[in-house]
């Protein structure tokens, strides 16, 4: 605090000084004669130079003498502007001091005076010593980053932080640090599985093409693997081969123990989905695989819709949010929001055909 | 401590332009308080410095803390763009404009002591004046360095887009060169106030102007080398507002240079120069505004913000108003300079000027037509290419056929049948390659033929002069290296950027009439043909960046089945903005490009994944960037003679 002032206060000091010297040096100055007519008479000695040169026409340089001749006639008849000789450094004196005082009383408005500045280095160290149960999802993830940065060939620790990211809600910085762990463990079956609840996660639900490639490898270690047996079937049902993937639930329900409370709570729900996608004859919703069990009602559903517009709103230039939101909008039948947001969408892309076409099919999208 | 430190040094800026606008101009009478002036503009520049150093050791230690760095950084950001980040955002660019024009300001008050006492006096004045109004906008409206209690763990990133080193570079060249104009700006007030406009002032703004333009006309190339190759639509002008914007005052300037020399030559136009010299700051004002506000949509416009919009608005019409209204008010008074004939190079620069203000119209009309209609009607349009392609291209044939004429054109009163005569052989080597490029060319192009030609004619016009000066092929050899190494940089200078402009033209016909697009979806192994070249997606891989994640595809480019090269296009994804941006693969093939964009994964057609590849070939299209590279380089050797340095710098011995 007592650094700042300081600081502030030899700045202020250092400013009124400038012009306090400056002022006497111009003083000094300001005796010598006006420089207009040195650049005329120059202009005159250019014009000998170039004709010495043979680069001005022998024709041009008579007239070309003639007129900056008169110029220079001219500007040495032409009134010179007086120039008081009255000191004013008591004005001088005056604007030297106002001007720091003037921004100290602005900066007591617009500043914040006494807030240390704050680096990120500095903050994660405080976050690492503090106590770990204080510390909510972000902070634990931002620690695990720099302790993956540490430990570079650790696939534990990028495991431990993908875990924290998916559970602070960012899927795809779980992804990341889980193909980094799957590179450095390439044979830890739980590791893949992961990765693959990443990707569903990621694609809202589906289970595609990198989902499925990384159950796969998981299977591969480990055939027993149930959350990748359980997402292969899914799969099968997502693509139609219900029979098939309702078989595979089915087996694994076989396989799942049931002594534990939770154990039978994870039992119950597959058997229930089980149950409707037999009822159904397909996958009854998308939702994500924490929503296994109970799929998100239409409230949460229209909430995830308004906070993608939410953030559309003060992150605009999001050219496949905009087209997500408008086809949800349209999916929820929400005629006049989706209107709204296609007018604003195609406004601001109205120079990118690829954009507004995409923005139609949504649109469009089956109600 | 930094940030506040850089928060105070802002203010105490704002309050030392404020003493430096009155004492500038209090004192244009008064040594002692002119002095004090001079000291006011070094101190505003010191303070705008420290301040802008402090918001990049903000951005360089991720503190998130300052709020725009919050909202423009990251840690997992690459260093240089956590640097650049620093004017990347609104606030930032703002404060880098302050940094820009105290700086002006600071080096016309160091460097003028061979000024006029009363002409420095004001100059440093109005800039003081254009400070306190710039200062205050970035103090008051959008401050760089305002501080949150609460900062985020984690910052939200600067739009990819931006992460290019191309566009860390473009605005400070940019704003050199639009602020730049602010001190012909003063320089005009300051004139117009003492009533003495005359050819030792036309010679002490030149040097300013020589500056602002070269480095717009960097600013400018930079701007759209990035647009070529980061927005991956295969092009490098789009007309775009935010173009429009930089173009108006380039071309303005490009005008000012010409009428200033008329002002310096002859005494003559002095009214006209100040005129440009006002309207060349305007148009980097309304640049300002017209990005900053929301007002036109763009790929490159910051934040909409209406409320920052108006005020911006204000400046421009504060400072431009009173500005013209002095004009208004003092230009009839002016003396007037010497006479001239209907053909002389006088002449040609008053036409070229005329052309260039048209010009600089009818952009400005394409820019501003879809606000001024939904003002009317409510309609929301867009002026696109066919609008400037009818309007301002032929206008600008027109200044490229009379162009060579004007320094082969004598002073006062030309000759037009010798000026004619010297030019008969670049017309006529201009014309056969032109006529060339109809018959070999495929598809054929009248236009684009006609287009070459006058590139050719620039070129060979350009030439024509300098062996006319030199008396090349007409004299013994060693006479001529004489006249060369006699000549003066200046006349260096004008023959680089009419080269360059020809070098310009050649590129952009030819790009724009005979590239060659091709895209399809393509599966591990497939190919497509692009011209000659083609095209085959060998493999696609995911790769990991610092801040992003990508899939790069490697792209091998054959012709006649022999390997031309090997390219890596890329489509990325940054996750802290959820923004997905294509990095393109670039070939050179001499002066061609071969420009490749990997597209979106999709399924194909054996259901397989399959990626969009688009491929362009892009025929000198090196051309198109090295021209106004040599324009740059034109001014700034211009800029290096002597004659200007004495006159911009210390009392002559």
């Amino acid at each position: 605090m007592f650094a700042f002032w300081i600081a502030a206060a030899a700045l202020s000091a250092a400013a009124g000084w400038l012009m306090l010297n400056a002022s006497r040096a111009a003083g000094l100055r300001a005796a010598q004669g006006d420089p207009t007519l040195a650049v005329h008479r120059r202009q005159l000695a250019e014009i000998d130079d170039l004709a010495a040169r043979g680069l001005l026409p022998e024709s041009e340089v008579r007239a070309a003498r003639a007129e900056a001749g008169r110029r220079l006639l001219a500007a040495a008849d032409a009134p010179v502007e007086a120039v008081s000789a009255a000191s004013g450094r008591r004005r001088v004196l005056a604007f030297a001091i106002a001007a720091p005082l003037l921004a100290l009383v602005i900066y007591g408005v617009v500043g914040s005076p006494g807030l240390k500045n704050r680096p990120y280095a500095a903050r994660l160290a405080e976050w690492r010593s503090s106590d770990i149960e204080t510390l909510d999802l972000p902070r634990l993830a931002a620690i695990l980053r720099a302790v993956t940065v540490e430990r570079p060939n650790d696939p534990e620790a990028f495991h431990k932080l993908a875990t924290i990211e998916l559970a602070a809600g960012d899927p795809l910085a779980a992804g990341t640090a889980l193909r980094r762990a799957v590179a450095l463990a390439p044979d830890r079956s739980e590791l893949w599985a992961l990765l693959g609840e990443t990707f569903v996660v990621q694609a809202e639900g589906r289970v595609d093409v990198d989902a499925r490639r990384a159950f796969e490898e998981a299977l591969k270690r480990d055939p027993a693997n149930t959350s990748a047996r359980y997402f292969l079937a899914r799969a099968a049902i997502q693509d139609g081969k219900v029979a098939e993937g309702v078989a595979g639930w089915r087996a694994l329900l076989a396989s799942l123990p049931a002594g534990r409370p939770d154990e039978i709570a994870t039992r119950d729900a597959l058997a229930n989905e089980i149950a409707a996608v037999e009822s159904s004859g397909g996958l009854p919703s998308v939702g994500g695989p924490q929503a296994q069990a109970n799929i998100p009602d239409a409230a949460a559903i229209r909430g995830m819709v308004e906070g993608l517009a939410a953030r559309l709103q003060s992150q605009p230039d999001d050219p496949a949010g905009w087209v997500r939101l408008v086809r949800a909008w349209s999916v929820l039948g929400e005629t006049d929001k989706r209107d709204a947001a296609l007018d604003a969408a195609r406004a601001r892309y109205k120079d990118n055909p690829e954009v507004l076409k995409a923005l139609d099919q949504a649109a469009e999208a089956p109600r | 401590m930094t940030a506040e430190l850089g928060a105070f040094a802002l203010v105490l800026a704002f309050a030392l332009s404020l003493a430096q606008a009155a004492l500038g101009l209090m004192g244009a009478h008064r040594p002692a308080l002119a002095g004090a002036g001079v000291g006011a503009a070094l101190g505003a520049f010191g303070g705008v410095a420290l301040a802008f150093g402090a918001l990049v050791i903000a951005f360089v230690t991720s503190d998130f803390s300052v709020a725009n760095v919050a909202a423009n950084s990251h840690t997992a950001k690459p260093l240089l763009y956590r640097v650049a980040g620093a004017w990347g955002s609104h606030e930032g660019s703002m404060l880098l404009w302050c940094l820009a024009l105290t700086g002006y300001g600071a080096a016309v008050a160091a460097l003028g002591k061979g000024l006029p006492f009363t002409l420095r006096s004001r100059v440093v004045g109005v800039q003081g004046a254009l400070g306190v109004l710039f200062l205050a906008y970035t103090v008051f409206a959008s401050n760089p360095l305002a501080r949150l209690v609460n900062a985020p763990v984690e910052g939200r990133s600067l739009n990819p887009l931006l992460q290019d080193p191309a566009l860390a570079f473009h605005p400070p060249f940019l704003y050199a060169g639009y602020v730049g104009f602010s001190v012909v700006f003063s320089f005009a007030v300051a004139g117009l106030i003492g009533g003495r406009v005359d050819a030792a002032w036309a010679r002490w703004v030149r040097p300013w102007t020589l500056a602002a333009w070269s480095m717009l006309t960097v600013g400018i190339t930079l701007g759209a080398f990035w647009a070529y190759y980061e927005l991956g639509w295969g092009g490098w002008w789009f007309w775009d507002p935010v173009e429009n914007a930089s173009f108006m005052p380039w071309l303005i300037g490009a005008a000012l240079l010409h009428s200033a020399v008329v002002t310096e030559k002859r005494g003559a136009l002095s009214g006209w120069t100040l005129f440009l010299a006002l309207a060349a700051f305007t148009f980097s004002m309304m640049g300002a505004f017209l990005v900053r506000s929301g007002v036109l949509t763009s790929v490159h416009a910051f934040a909409v913000d209406p409320t920052r919009g108006v005020l911006l608005l204000s400046i421009l019409g504060v400072a431009s108003g009173a500005a013209f209204l002095l004009f208004a008010w003092r230009a009839p008074s002016l003396q007037r300079g010497g006479l001239f004939g209907l053909v002389s190079r006088e002449s040609l620069i008053v036409l070229n000027n005329i052309i260039l203000t048209a010009a600089t119209a009818t952009v400005l009309l394409g820019t501003l037509f879809p606000l001024i209609r939904e003002a009317i009607d409510g309609d929301s349009v867009s002026v696109g290419p066919p609008y400037f392609n009818l309007t301002f291209v032929p206008l600008m044939a027109v200044a490229m056929l009379l162009l060579p004429f004007g320094p082969l054109t004598a002073w006062k009163r030309g000759d037009a049948r010798a000026a004619s005569e010297r030019l008969k052989l670049a017309a006529a080597t201009a014309v056969v390659f032109g006529v060339a490029a109809y018959a070999v060319a495929s598809p054929r192009s009248v236009m684009a033929a006609a287009g070459l030609a006058l590139g050719f004619w620039l070129i060979f016009g350009a030439l024509a002069e300098v062996a006319e000066r030199t008396r090349a092929f007409r004299g013994p050899m060693a006479e001529t290296l004489r006249r060369l190494t006699g000549l003066p940089r200046g006349a260096w200078g004008m023959t680089l950027a009419h080269l360059g402009l020809g070098v310009f033209t050649l590129g952009a016909v030819f790009e724009t009439t005979w590239k060659v697009e091709a895209a399809e979806a393509l599966s591990i192994g497939g190919r497509i043909d692009i011209g000659a070249y083609s095209l085959s997606l060998d493999s696609v891989r995911t790769a990991e960046g610092p801040n992003f994640l990508a899939e790069r595809g490697t792209v091998t480019v054959t012709r006649n089945d022999r390997v031309v090269c090997t390219a890596e296009p890329e489509r990325r994804f940054y996750p802290a903005g959820r923004q997905t941006t294509s990095e393109v693969a670039l070939c050179n093939r001499g002066l061609d490009q071969i420009y490749i964009v990997l597209g979106e994964r999709r399924v194909g057609a054996s259901g397989g994944p399959a990626w969009l590849v688009r491929g362009y070939f892009n025929p000198w299209v090196q051309l198109i960037f090295l021209g106004p590279l040599l324009m740059a380089i034109g001014g700034l050797v211009s800029l290096s003679d002597r004659r200007l340095r004495l006159a911009a710098g210390r009392k002559a011995a």
